[in-house]
């Protein structure tokens, strides 16, 4: 340990396919980290995983090491498989893509609480429909 | 193949990175999205803190071809919606060309010598050892302890002037097993090394082996998940003990630390933040540590001592 933090990158990519094309090598090339070696272990800790987006928080230090942990699926992908869609609207306050119910989304938070940089459940929940909108879902009783 | 990238980055406050990264997911090369969190460092150095109320810059990248024209008004129509409702900075694209990006990061890396006679050396690099020089192969990566760090290179350094052939050592605190192998090189008789990182171990049997030093039946060395505290057949053992972690652990482990010396033997800690060092030093004097001294380089600090003989 004894490390000073440098940067902390976080990547959203494909579980099991992690390579150093955009965005793993250009966001943690510009710190010098050894991209083949934290390729090599994202893909075998993800390997199971494959066909979901595993979000990945990289912390890499002063000497250029790096620790990294994994994360909950982006709110997105969760999202749209509560309201089964496949992806978001481009003009979501003219055009809705689906529904979810309060308790869904309250579901939703609850999985990615830890995850999210926030104060408390209603702080969650308040990021995740916020996500819901811009991505055309609407949130109903 | 398409004529390099463009780097797509917008700052976002924190109830916005999610959706941000949503709309970049759906136009972004393989759908990936790289999340830049802005974070603060508390002033002991050990503890960080993310910092929520600073912006967070999402990026993501295209292949600069034909179709990102289209694509970067999509998205920018799309943030436009988002920003309506949350805090959402200007996009900017920046052309990027095409690297060697899995091999470009070895040029951060070179053969590097620490103390008088330490050399470290990554694998792909070349180097022919001289006189009394010992050489560690080592794999920087996913654990700490590449030898770029001051409490890396003051351990090594420790270790260079301490180490005696035939020391039986304890690594607390192993990460990628520089000192581990270090140790090792300078003719210790057995070493048991610990960490409470499993990828750590790993790592460490991996940069062994690239040393030649994995199952050496000459040099038993043991390698485990686990903490010296937990440990009680650690207890009195070693002529040499190194823990290079943090100041706030190590004043934790004193007690376990000093208490794993033989009699007469030696403590090496680094890790140490110098705002931190009075206070390690005392934790270590309690523990019965004596003789104690300190090394800075940088902000960071060894601390050594010998363990009174009972």
């Amino acid at each position: 340990m004894a490390k000073r933090v440098k940067a902390i990158v976080k990547l959203q990519i494909p579980a099991g396919k992690a390579n150093p094309a955009p965005p793993v090598g250009p966001a943690l090339g510009q710190h010098g980290v050894a991209i083949m070696n934290f390729v090599k272990e994202y893909n075998e800790r993800t390997a199971s995983m494959t066909g979901q987006i595993v979000p990945v928080v990289i912390t890499i230090y002063e000497d250029r090491s790096f620790a990294f942990v994994t994360k909950t699926p982006p709110a997105a992908d969760l999202l749209r498989r509560a309201a089964g869609i496949d992806k978001g609207s481009g003009t979501p306050k003219r055009d809705t893509k689906g529904r979810i119910t309060q308790a869904q989304l309250r579901e939703i938070a609850e999985l990615k609480l830890k995850d999210l940089n926030a104060v408390d459940l209603d702080g969650a929940t308040k990021q995740i429909e916020g996500t819901a909108r811009s991505m055309g879902i609407e949130i109903v009783a | 193949m398409a004529a390099g990238w463009i780097d797509l980055a917008v700052p976002a406050d924190n109830e916005a990175v999610e959706a941000v990264a949503e709309i970049f997911s759906r136009h972004g090369y393989g759908g990936g999205v790289a999340i830049e969190e802005p974070f603060e460092h508390e002033k002991d150095g050990d503890n960080l803190r993310i910092a929520v109320e600073r912006p967070f810059i999402v990026r993501t990248y295209l292949p600069n071809d034909d179709t990102a024209g289209e694509k970067i008004e999509a998205i920018e129509r799309a943030l436009w919606h988002l920003g309506q409702m949350r805090y959402v900075g200007a996009l900017t694209a920046t052309p990027r060309q095409e690297e060697d990006w899995a091999n470009a990061w070895k040029e951060h890396f070179h053969v590097h010598r620490v103390g008088a006679r330490t050399v470290i050396r990554p694998p792909w690099r070349e180097y022919a050892r001289q006189g009394d020089e010992i050489v560690i192969d080592l794999d920087p990566g996913a654990a700490f302890g590449t030898g770029l760090h001051p409490s890396t290179q003051l351990c090594l350094i420790a270790l260079e002037e301490r180490m005696r052939p035939g020391m039986r050592v304890l690594d607390v605190g192993v990460g990628s097993g520089v000192l581990t192998i270090a140790a090792a090189r300078h003719g210790a008789a057995s070493v048991d090394a610990l960490d409470v990182e499993p990828v750590a171990v790993r790592v460490t049997r991996e940069n062994l082996a690239l040393n030649g030093l994995l199952d050496e039946p000459a040099i038993p060395i043991r390698v485990a998940v686990g903490t010296v505290e937990r440990t009680p057949e650690f207890a009195g053992r070693y002529d040499l003990v190194v823990a290079n972690i943090i100041a706030r652990i190590i004043g934790d482990l004193a007690p376990a630390l000093v208490a794993a010396c033989a009699p007469g033997g030696r403590l090496i800690t680094s890790g140490i933040i110098v705002d931190r060092a009075d206070e390690v030093h005392a934790a270590l004097a309690a523990a019965g540590l004596a003789a104690i001294e300190q090394h800075q380089m940088g902000d960071w600090v060894c601390v050594e001592g010998l363990r009174i003989a009972d």
